[in-house]
């Protein structure tokens, strides 16, 4: 099995969810939105967040509003809209449900497997 | 030393260097190739512009006077470049691409059509017909039996054994596939584009394998087997070039065999040529194919064909017309109202398509053509290049081989020095000079020494002088020749019906070759050359008898000097009943030099009389023949000196060694084998070669008989020895021992001698028979 193709697949999986939930506590700058997946330890490329903020702006989840700047030109800030905001909840809850079922999985594994450490990725 | 150029970019103006501006404009255009599908493409790129203007201010106010191409790199690096996105990106062509799941076409394209129709807006690239791709992620050397195997929905075992199969002219094919057909990660990245380069970093030559072996993704020292196992063939066979014949490339190594042969070299050769040197970072990245993704000439050229669409697009319905009109027209043809009706489809389904299509087309095939006259006039430039060279080495071989003779030729003292100068200079400094160049651009020297190279020039100057000065001088011995004198030769019986011509017997020359050093007694102690510069005419005699005249004629400085050696020309001609004798050649001593000295002999044959030239030992003896038995009256109707120079090859014809001919009124003509009298000469001939052999076994038999006697004799002799041993005391046998064998001595040599004598006489004898 190809551990780094799941690997991708999970974090694809919750990149959106990670992104909404970076803009829903407010507007944001996208430099902003690297900077804070930084500190959580999650890595993205600018060159793939922007194509995902137009395609979450295109789908109605997403706002955006040109706010002055001091240095230069105008900055794009994205806001959710409110059909955003109910996606935001929905995918909160899927999440949720989710990770409680995983991680009682992982638990029930746990004890399982404790005396082969090895099936432990 | 960079130039800076400002620029005005989203709004901030960018002082920048150039190369860095080529490094971001290749990248946005990397990005649009890469969103090209995506909705909002401008939108993404706008924003991710701004980014970047932002990102160079903030380095700008941090005090760099401007955006280097370091600078730039960073950025690029930080924003994330598509082949970045592949592994990092969340939505995308996580399954619309068919190389990036490796698993088997089949379920690729179920995918393909599924998410076609539902999600148009995540999955990019949906909208793409089947297309045939190398799989990169299933190669095995290029990837184009996967590919196959993907486009036709089969394993890819099937198609590499089919392939291997049908290997040789498939090597090829396998190539030019693998050139043409563009790779899977092409199609998933939008547009990355590797470019061919050499790689002089890693340059033993010219960087071509390094740099295909970049291209290519394979080892290089695979590349380099690949070229190397043809050229050291080619080197094995070399002889097979030969070099006094260049001309008419009888055994020319086949340029065009590329499999096994110098080919390889020669592509080598030509993809030095024509392949440009990675010489910039960003050359080399685009070599690698790693970091610059991008497609800038593509697209430039894109972007020009934009005014050519228009005409593309009527062409490409003119073509639909057209094959419509031929599919009605040949239903008959399944397959080609298939391919006709595949055109018609594609035409009509996405006039986008045919779009791109067409202009793809255009753009390969003047590339095609571009790069196929390039490619010839190379060919043909390496050609010329390759015989001129041969042809100077092999004149410098041999020249230097026939070196040797020259005390035959040339005078001594300042001619001598003149002909060796010549060699020196003239051709073999040019030679080295050539491989000197060539060894130094192999091995990458990039200063040419001054000093060498003009000292090279000089020596060939002074080359050029030898030449003319010895080229001069020799002329000048040459220039004058003899008065010519007939000598008539009487024959014995001239009224007989029948005259054969051979070389004579006599074991006077050793060789048949055309210059041999040979020694031999009737010329003294002197080494001496022979030869074959005899020339025959046989033409018709005015009277009823068979005439043989010879003229011996020679070149000199002088009348005086021509005629002395003309005088000197030792040519002997002996007759025995029918059969005329004559010396293979002229034997040329280095006294008197060789002064083009030849002989002409001259037989005129009656009406209704029978001539034959043997063939044995003959082959570079000239004959001439009138033929149609015009020149009669030969001798006296020459009356020009000059007219025993003009050689008579309007009038020869090919004459046949070894087979009779018959003089008619109309000229010589040949008679078969079937003919009775032609019997009765090999009949003739036999009977001679049967008294040579009865003379031969008599003398064997004697000598045999020698033989005998003298065994016989020692055998008594030893009989006595043996008895007067007998009676001899036990203390004296050593001394009787040693007296035994120094009487023996002689006598085994005596044996020696008489068998060695047998054995030359038996070599002798066989020489005859055959």
């Amino acid at each position: 099995m190809d551990i780094q193709n799941t690997q991708s697949q999970m974090r694809k999986g919750v990149l959106e969810f990670c992104i909404l939930s970076i803009i829903q506590q407010g507007e944001v700058y996208p430099s902003d939105i690297v900077e804070k997946m930084k500190q959580a330890n999650l890595h993205i490329l600018e060159g793939t967040l922007y194509p995902l903020l137009t395609r979450l702006k295109n789908a109605g989840l997403l706002n955006y509003r040109w706010v002055e700047s001091v240095t230069g030109p105008p900055r794009k800030y994205f806001v959710m809209t409110e059909e955003g905001k109910a996606a935001f909840a929905t995918l909160l809850n899927t999440w949720n449900e989710m990770a409680g079922s995983v991680q009682a999985l992982i638990q029930k594994n746990d004890t399982i497997t404790s005396s082969e450490p090895n099936q432990v990725s | 030393m960079n130039k800076v150029i400002n620029i005005n970019f989203q709004g901030r103006i960018l002082p920048i260097e150039e190369l860095a501006y080529d490094l971001l404009k290749q990248y946005i255009d990397s990005l649009r190739t890469y969103f090209v599908n995506e909705e909002g493409c401008d939108e993404i790129i706008n924003d991710i512009e701004c980014r970047i203007a932002e990102l160079c201010d903030e380095r700008l106010k941090k005090g760099t006077p401007c955006i280097t191409q370091d600078d730039m790199n960073l950025i690029i690096t930080s924003i994330g470049r598509p082949a970045d996105f592949e592994a990092q990106d969340g939505f995308e062509k996580s399954t619309a691409s068919s190389a990036n799941s490796a698993n088997d076409g089949r379920q690729q394209n179920g995918n393909q059509n599924t998410n076609n129709n539902t999600n148009s807006n995540f999955y990019r690239n949906g909208n793409i017909p089947k297309r045939l791709y190398r799989d990169e992620q299933n190669k095995v050397l290029g990837g184009v039996c996967s590919g196959i195997a993907n486009y036709f929905v089969i394993e890819p075992w099937i198609v590499r054994i089919l392939w291997l199969f049908l290997i040789g002219l498939n090597i090829l094919v396998y190539i030019i596939l693998w050139i043409a057909v563009p790779s899977s990660s092409v199609k998933e990245v939008g547009g990355v584009r590797k470019r061919l380069f050499r790689d002089i970093d890693n340059k033993i030559i010219g960087g071509v394998c390094a740099g295909l072996s970049k291209y290519f993704g394979l080892r290089v020292g695979i590349i380099r087997v690949l070229f190397l196992i043809p050229f050291i063939r080619f080197i094995i066979n070399f002889r097979h070039i030969h070099l006094f014949q260049f001309w008419d490339f009888p055994d020319f190594p086949n340029f065009l065999d590329i499999t096994f042969s110098p080919g390889a070299v020669f592509i080598y050769i030509v993809l030095w040529l024509v392949l440009p040197e990675a010489k910039s970072s960003a050359d080399k990245l685009e070599m690698v194919g790693e970091k610059v993704d991008l497609n800038s000439i593509k697209n430039t050229i894109q972007n020009d064909m934009e005014g050519f669409s228009k005409r593309a697009q009527n062409w490409g319905s003119q073509f639909s017309k057209k094959s419509r009109t031929e599919s009605g027209e040949q239903k008959a043809e399944d397959r080609n109202e298939g391919r006709d009706e595949q055109s018609n489809g594609a035409h009509e389904n996405s006039s986008n398509m045919t779009y791109r299509e067409n202009k793809g087309c255009l753009h390969f095939i003047g590339m095609a053509i571009t790069i196929s006259i390039k490619v010839f006039v190379y060919f043909v430039l390496a050609i010329v290049g390759i015989s001129l060279f041969a042809a100077l080495f092999g004149i410098g071989a041999a020249v230097t081989a026939v070196y040797p003779l020259k005390k035959f030729v040339l005078e001594d003292g300042a001619q001598s020095w003149a002909a060796f100068g010549t060699i020196v200079l003239f051709i073999w400094v040019p030679i080295v000079g050539i491989v000197t160049a060539i060894i130094r651009k192999i091995a990458g020297f990039k200063k040419t020494n001054v000093w060498i190279r003009s000292s090279f020039w000089a020596l060939w100057i002074v080359g050029w002088v030898m030449l003319f000065y010895f080229g001069s001088s020799v002329g000048n011995s040459f220039t004058k020749h003899n008065k010519p004198v007939e000598q008539a030769i009487a024959l014995t019986n001239p009224g007989i019906n029948y005259l054969e011509v051979t070389a004579t017997p006599k074991m006077k020359y050793y060789e048949d070759n055309w210059f041999k050093i040979s020694e031999f007694v009737d010329y003294g102690d002197e080494d001496t050359i022979f030869v074959r510069n005899l020339r025959i005419r046989i033409v018709q005699s005015t009277t009823d008898s068979f005439q043989v005249k010879v003229v011996k004629l020679s070149n000199g400085k002088t009348v005086a000097e021509a005629n002395s050696l003309a005088n000197k020309i030792n040519f002997d001609l002996t007759q025995q009943d029918s059969i005329i004798y004559l010396d293979k050649g002229i034997g040329i001593n280095a006294k008197d030099k060789f002064r083009n000295q030849h002989a002409i002999m001259t037989i005129a044959v009656p009406i209704g009389k029978r001539i034959k030239i043997s063939n044995k030992g003959w082959s570079q003896t000239n004959i001439n023949i009138n033929h149609r038995g015009m020149r009669t009256e030969t001798i006296d109707r020459i009356s020009s000196d000059d007219d025993w120079y003009n050689e008579w090859d309007n009038e020869s014809f090919s004459y046949d060694r070894g087979v009779t001919y018959l003089m008619t009124s109309t000229g010589l003509e040949k008679i078969g084998r079937a003919d009775i009298e032609d019997k009765e000469d090999d009949k003739v001939e036999m009977s001679d070669i049967e008294n040579q052999l009865n003379e031969l076994k008599l003398e064997r038999e004697r000598l045999e008989g020698d033989l005998k006697k003298s065994r016989e004799q020692k055998i008594k002799e030893l009989e006595k020895i043996d008895r007067a041993l007998e009676k001899k005391s036990a203390d004296k046998k050593e001394n009787k021992g040693l007296t035994n064998n120094t009487s023996l001595l002689p006598d085994l040599n005596k044996v020696n001698k008489v068998a060695s004598k047998l054995a030359d006489m038996q070599s002798v004898f066989d020489r005859f028979h055959y």
